[in-house]
């Protein structure tokens, strides 16, 4: 029994490749049938297929030949040139196969790090796998650990924590200053995509109120529309802003909007409370220099790029964390599989059965005390023989039941009737 | 000295440790060994001070090596209240070393009674109960405000490091340190008013040491930072550097008082 992983990701092969090998859902049936046809030996496998990646997860009966037989079904399936295949695609096999599964599904692998799509797309693949049949006993494991893996990774380590992208790291700064942003009302100064993105993540995030001030009115009103909330007169700014927790502001205007001196006054009237500008505007819309009074937090879209970047190599860090946790689980699944092999299962019996053998031979031994050296021997003898007998048929027949597909079932049977489990 | 509080010490340490691992690593196991840690000490203080007043006969604050269990005690438990509350991991690595000092301190005292101090006097027991849980409070809000300073001090310079990933929002520490002050400034005033009672009773008049000067000077930054905060809106850095400053002042006056 063999584990093998073929593919091709963003890092390997370029775009046009990747459309080219690219599986869609609908096709899977169709692929999965001609897949069987043409190397019947794999009786196992799982494709996940992702703008990011195209892979094929097999369980073969050997490494060369299921390797052999899936990169021919590959070029013959795509109609791709063997050669050009063979320079993008990754083999994977074993423990490298678990191991880069294992990373995939928790997103260490990903563009970028810690991204949570590809949990799902990993979670849809082996459904669909799963609803077609194409896999069994090993793989339904495999793929089920990948999301135990996938989970623990989120919840033991940070890759999947700090914002990665510029509206998202205004958010989570808007989070490290107030907390909770239920309640609180955000200004928008101006009105553009970016503009729009960022609000949609605060109300996201339970900001209550939205008021828009715009220099054409009309599109102040628009868009306060979709966010359930005010459009504010251009000229009334400074009434206003006592009553904003947060202000992002792109205007196309040349000069600032918001002064120093009017930030002072706003926050005194504000008894301090916390005020967050977030400016994405260039040239910027809020002096700079507001930063410098108590209680202001002032980020422009260089400072915002910074914290995508600072939390970028956060994700790194913590990578190097979640792959300790792939190490251990990718152990734990090998263990598991051991369990599937007939050896150690033969040997755990035997050990069994010989351990109760000797218990019981020295209490017995014990009792009658006056034994000759012979007799004791002879019973020693005698024991190990039975021993031996009776383990006689249930181990040939276990052998060769092993060898069948199912085999692993008589197996986990004998382990859990003889507890020989750990 | 008993048992239980060795074991205490013991716990406090772990938690302590536990706490400081918790933050380093942001891990979530970490952090609930550590409350663990820290629950099981506080249990255990408690537990010795049952077993000691059972055989004394009087509460934890006639003597010094009392005075220190019992400031450990009061530390553990405004702690693990506050963190049931808010539920921040970094806040047991700057509450739990103090408490643990507290046990250390506690540990080479002689735990006999003073014999010159009357065990009934009320006032005295008044101030010193009241004294301690005001301190622990102030512990809490001296935490809460050193991490505001750290992580205002990320936000304002937008160097994001480390202190920026694992510290709690600024607003979630400055509640705090409003709600440490709610409780901690009307009882150490109290415990204040209680002293000079009990002084005037015993000596005729109100003795000011050089420690007194101290903790006179810290109950002064109390009284600002809570006007300020009623009346003027102090807040955010301010409130937080009155915080760590009051509490260093009573500490040092503390430390004097035990040398």
């Amino acid at each position: 029994m063999n584990l093998i992983c073929l593919g091709v990701n963003h890092k390997t092969a370029p775009v046009e490749l990747r459309e080219k090998l690219d599986i869609p859902q609908r096709e899977l049936e169709s692929t999965f049938a001609a897949l069987s046809q043409a190397a019947p030996e794999i009786t196992e496998k799982v494709i996940l297929s992702t703008c990011n990646r195209m892979e094929i997860y097999a369980r073969v009966k050997d490494v060369d030949q299921g390797v052999e037989s899936l990169k021919a079904f590959m070029a013959g399936y795509h109609e791709i040139d063997r050669a050009t295949l063979d320079t993008v695609l990754y083999t994977l096999t074993l423990e490298e196969a678990v191991e880069h599964l294992f990373m995939v599904a928790a997103s260490l692998d990903s563009m970028i790090l810690g991204e949570p799509q590809v949990l799902g797309q990993v979670k849809d693949a082996y459904r669909s796998a799963r609803e077609l049949r194409a896999t069994g006993v090993i793989l339904n494991r495999l793929f089920e650990q990948s999301f135990t893996v996938a989970k623990r990774v989120r919840t033991e380590t940070g890759v999947a924590e700090n914002a990665v992208s510029v509206s998202y790291a205004a958010v989570e700064l808007a989070k490290k200053i107030f907390g909770d942003l239920s309640g609180k009302t955000a200004l928008l100064i101006g009105a553009g995509e970016m503009i729009e993105l960022a609000a949609r993540h605060l109300v996201a995030q339970g900001v209550e109120t939205v008021l828009v001030a715009n220099r054409t009115h009309q599109r102040a009103e628009e868009l306060a529309r979709a966010f359930n909330g005010e459009a504010v007169k251009f000229e009334s700014l400074h009434d206003e802003l006592r009553r904003c927790d947060i202000v992002i502001s792109s205007t196309g205007a040349p000069h600032f909007v918001v002064r120093r001196d009017l930030a002072e006054k706003v926050i005194a009237e504000r008894h301090n409370r916390p005020m967050f500008f977030i400016d994405i505007a260039v040239p910027r819309d809020i002096e700079p220099s507001v930063n410098d009074i108590d209680n202001c937090f002032v980020y422009d879209i260089d400072d915002l790029k910074t914290v995508v970047e600072a939390n970028l190599a956060e994700r790194e860090r913590e990578a190097k964390r979640a792959e300790e946790i792939v190490r251990a689980e990718v152990a734990q699944f090998f263990a598991w599989l051991d369990h599937l092999e007939v050896a150690p299962t033969i040997v755990a019996l035997r050990e069994k059965m010989e351990s109760i053998r000797k218990a019981e031979l020295e209490k017995t031994l014990g009792r009658l005390g006056s034994l000759s050296d012979k007799d004791r021997e002879a019973i020693e003898k005698m024991t190990a023989a039975m021993v031996n007998k009776m383990l006689h048929a249930p181990v040939v027949n276990l052998k060769k039941h092993a060898e069948t597909d199912d085999g692993f079932k008589s197996l986990q049977a004998v382990r859990k009737l003889f507890d020989l489990e750990g | 000295m008993s048992a239980l509080f060795i074991l205490a010490t013991f716990l406090l340490f772990l938690g302590m440790v536990k706490y400081l691992l918790s933050l380093a690593l942001r891990s979530r196991t970490m952090f609930f060994l550590a409350t663990a840690m820290m629950f099981l000490g506080f249990m255990a203080i408690t537990a010795g001070f049952v077993q000691r007043s059972m055989a004394t006969g009087h509460g934890p604050y006639t003597n010094l090596f009392e005075y220190c269990v019992f400031g450990a005690w009061a530390v553990c438990a405004v702690f693990l209240v506050a963190e049931g509350y808010y539920r921040i991991a970094p806040l047991g690595a700057f509450m739990t070393p103090i408490a643990f000092l507290f046990m250390l301190v506690a540990l080479p005292l002689s735990p006999e009674a003073d014999p010159t101090l009357p065990v009934k006097a009320y006032w005295l027991t008044l101030h010193r109960t009241l004294s301690i849980l005001a301190f622990a409070s102030f512990a809490l809000i001296f935490a809460a405000g050193f991490m505001y300073l750290i992580q205002e001090r990320q936000l304002k310079r937008k160097h994001i490091g480390g202190w920026y990933h694992r510290l709690p929002p600024l607003d979630v520490l400055d509640d705090i340190n409003r709600k440490g002050l709610i409780f901690g400034f009307p009882i150490i005033t109290v415990g204040a008013a209680a002293a000079m009672v009990w002084s005037a009773q015993n000596y005729g008049s109100v003795k000011i040491e050089p420690s007194t000067m101290l903790l006179i000077a810290g109950w002064v930054v109390y009284a600002a930072a809570s006007a300020g905060r009623l009346a003027l809106g102090w807040r955010g850095r301010r409130a937080a550097r009155l915080g760590v400053a009051g509490f260093c002042m009573i500490a040092a006056a503390l430390a004097a008082h035990i040398r």
